[in-house]
């Protein structure tokens, strides 16, 4: 009953999601879809470590499945940090910068 | 003197650093703009620094001058043409921000980053 | 005929700056713009494959230590490049077309923005040297901001303007790399580079190496619009004249691979390059994909979904076998063609309606059954349904990440592709088949028959890649075959 509720306040979240306007069917489904799509593709991309470790991976695709189902809906939080905004656009850009330098100089060799 | 490229690489590092600073924390567009030009000055700074050897004579090759000993006390004068380019690209990448400010500033009434490039998407209004 | 090689950059730079300096004159402008474009694609594919030296430096033979080195700008013309300038300019020509048709009075600087993108993407892809190739980057950069700049849609200058602020942090980063590259080699011949790196005179474990990976790679992410540029390119996407759009995303694409390949002969001994890869990829498909399901400004998410397939040809390229990168080389030029395709038809939508909001537009099939026909093939070409093109640079992906050992990579490209699917049918079902709201305004306006008429010579191109794909393959199979 719980994760039907939760699932059900999802659908209500998507309408803040669409304005201004209204919310048609396709929209709907379309934001469904790519919830579902969303924890799939990350959940199957964490397996990919498995060529470093096994158990590694198993542990992390657990974590991410579990926080990110618990974590639904999950398209409004997404979209609310990709908008538009210069400033949300440079904070990323720096950060990504930031992190490739750093995994690069202290990583490089390791991989 | 390893000392001045040593000095002259900590400033452009210096550079780059504030400019990516800026880049983040300060709103007002200009100073926004002032200080990301400061990324492109911190690397051009930077590849001057490359060709740069203590000691060194300019890299024109005088009549009379012997090419072996020129090659080796000259200094090395493909980052100083690459620079050359590069500072002119840097300029009218600015021209062209400061153009846009401009037309923006008339039609916002404010240098604020938070209100001229905010989410455009929500602020269309929609007719029903 | 080696000479038409430099001829391909300077033709249209001439072009550009003729027809910016007599755009008072209207007449004289529109035929030279028109005779210009037809020349792009056939310049290409008239030219002989070898190499330019400008100035007429050839390479000096060092004899005390026995290393070859390059003095001057080569320009390397192979079958690689000669596919994807035909393509770029073949597109330039259909876009510039439009444009002429469209507009009654042209604007000179309009069209010199075009050829000047036109011609940085090319030199971009000829260049054996990476100062030019940033040179031109950064010229292609001013170009699509104005591109965009010059559109009559709203917010275009903010958009510009936020693109402009992250080109001038994405490009002096990459200028920073190719600084160290510089400082370790002391050349900006790639293949001089190239020769110092394999041949054990830089230390491909030093810090500086991999610096200069992270930083050139940073440019790399912004040139493509990989995540976390994919928000601004897509949005650019949005804001540009449809026919714009439809040039911006193949200068996108072309510059993306043309910093990649260059990017993979210098660092593909380090493994960490393809990890990179791969992982900005995979990021790229999934954000790409799940944020076009949300959009409801159908041309943003058109832009979204060109992000997303960007991610094909950058797994393509970091799987790093010879097959896979055929593939996501074939996929890139496949790309090209169908999202061009996909602009321009959404474009004449807008042309039609003046609307671009999903919710307000329905039933549009009855008025406007050619445009609806073709749209469709693009989409389902571009969700990799055979035999269309999209199918076979698809599957080869698939297969080649099978044979690398990595089913989770092929199946993830299948779901990305079936989401791309959802996302066409969507929006495809609330242009077209869903009934058309009382206050929709459809009557007494038509599709340029411009625009038809170039969907239908990419629609062609895009069944003939779909059903004779080795006329491509076998070619770019070679190139690559030559840079492994």
């Amino acid at each position: 009953m719980k994760l039907y509720d939760q699932i059900f306040n999802v659908v209500k979240q998507f309408k803040k999601l669409f304005s201004p306007g209204p919310v048609t069917n396709a929209d709907v489904s379309g934001s469904i879809t790519a919830e579902i799509f969303i924890i799939v593709s990350l959940v199957l991309s964490t397996i990919l470590l498995r060529h470093v470790n096994v158990l590694l991976a198993a542990l992390v695709a657990l974590i991410v499945a579990i926080v990110l189902i618990s974590n639904i809906p999950l398209i409004p939080k997404f979209k609310l940090e990709q908008e538009d905004s210069l400033e949300k656009m440079i904070f990323y850009a720096i950060v990504t910068l930031s992190i490739i330098i750093v995994f690069l100089y202290w990583g490089g060799n390791l991989v | 003197m390893a000392q001045t490229q040593l000095a002259v690489l900590f400033t452009s590092t210096a550079l780059i650093i504030i400019g990516l600073y800026s880049a983040i924390f300060i709103d007002n567009i200009i100073k926004k703009i002032i200080g990301i030009s400061f990324i492109e000055e911190g690397v051009n700074l930077f590849i001057v620094a490359i060709g740069y050897k203590s000691g060194g004579i300019v890299p024109i090759l005088m009549p009379g001058m012997d090419a072996s000993w020129f090659s080796s006390n000259s200094a090395y004068p493909l980052p100083f043409g690459l620079v050359l380019t590069s500072i002119v690209i840097g300029a009218s990448t600015l021209a062209v921000m400061l153009a846009f400010v401009m037309v923006l500033y008339k039609r916002y009434g404010t240098l604020s980053t938070k209100v001229m490039l905010a989410d455009t998407s929500k602020k269309e209004e929609y007719d029903e | 005929m080696n000479e038409l090689i430099p001829l391909m950059v300077i033709i249209p730079i001439i072009a550009a700056l003729l027809i910016s300096a007599f755009s008072k004159f209207n007449t004289i402008s529109k035929i030279l713009a028109f005779v210009v474009a037809i020349c792009l694609p056939v310049i290409a594919i008239a030219s002989n494959y070898g190499l330019h030296y400008f100035g007429g430096y050839e390479p000096i033979l060092d004899n005390v230590t026995g290393i070859t080195y390059h003095p001057a700008i080569v320009y390397s013309f192979t079958f690689l490049q000669q596919i994807f300038i035909a393509a770029t300019g073949l597109l330039a020509f259909l876009v510039i077309f439009i444009y002429l048709a469209k507009y009654r009075k042209v604007s000179g600087p309009y069209l010199f923005l075009l050829f000047m993108g036109t011609a940085s993407v090319t030199a971009m892809l000829l260049t054996d040297d990476i100062f030019h190739l940033f040179v031109f980057f950064e010229i292609l950069a001013l170009a699509q901001v104005g591109i965009v700049a010059a559109s009559s849609i709203d917010y275009s200058y903010e958009m510009a303007l936020k693109y402009m602020i992250l080109g001038s942090i994405g490009s002096p980063i990459m200028l920073l790399g190719i600084g160290f590259l510089l400082a370790l080699t002391g050349s900006v011949n790639i293949t001089d580079i190239v020769y110092a790196v394999h041949n054990g005179l830089v230390d491909s474990k030093s810090p500086v190496f991999l610096i200069s990976l992270g930083l050139i790679f940073f440019g790399w992410l912004y040139a493509s619009g990989l995540p976390p540029f994919h928000t601004i390119k897509s949005g650019i996407y949005s804001k540009a004249e449809p026919h714009g759009a439809a040039l911006l995303q193949s200068f996108t694409v072309i510059s993306m691979i043309s910093i990649v390949l260059i990017m993979f002969r210098i660092y593909s001994s380090l493994q960490i390059f393809e990890v990179l890869i791969v992982f900005f990829s995979i990021l790229a498909m999934i954000l790409g994909v799940s944020l076009a399901l949300t959009q409801t400004d159908f041309r943003r998410m058109i832009g979204f979904l060109a992000v997303g397939e960007l991610g094909f040809i950058g797994l393509g390229i970091g799987l790093g076998t010879q097959f896979s990168i055929t593939a996501g080389l074939f996929q890139a030029l496949n790309e090209i063609i169908i999202t061009a395709l996909l602009f321009i038809g959404f474009g004449a939508i807008v042309n039609a309606t003046n609307e671009v909001d999903t919710r307000k537009l329905g039933g549009l099939l009855f008025y406007h059954p050619k445009v609806a026909l073709m749209l469709l093939i693009g989409g389902l070409a571009m969700a990799g349904v055979p035999p269309l093109s999209g199918f076979q640079s698809k599957l080869m992906l698939v297969q080649a990440s099978l044979n690398c050992g990595y089913p989770e990579i092929s199946i993830l490209a299948i779901m990305v592709s079936i989401a791309t699917f959802v996302v066409f049918v969507k929006t495809y079902y609330s242009i077209f088949l869903k009934p058309k709201p009382k206050d929709l305004d459809v009557e007494n306006k038509q599709v340029p028959k411009t625009m038809i008429f170039a969907m239908a010579i990419l629609l062609i191109i895009v069944v003939l890649f779909g059903v004779y794909p080795d006329v491509v393959t076998n070619g770019i199979s070679n190139f690559v075959g030559g840079i492994l």
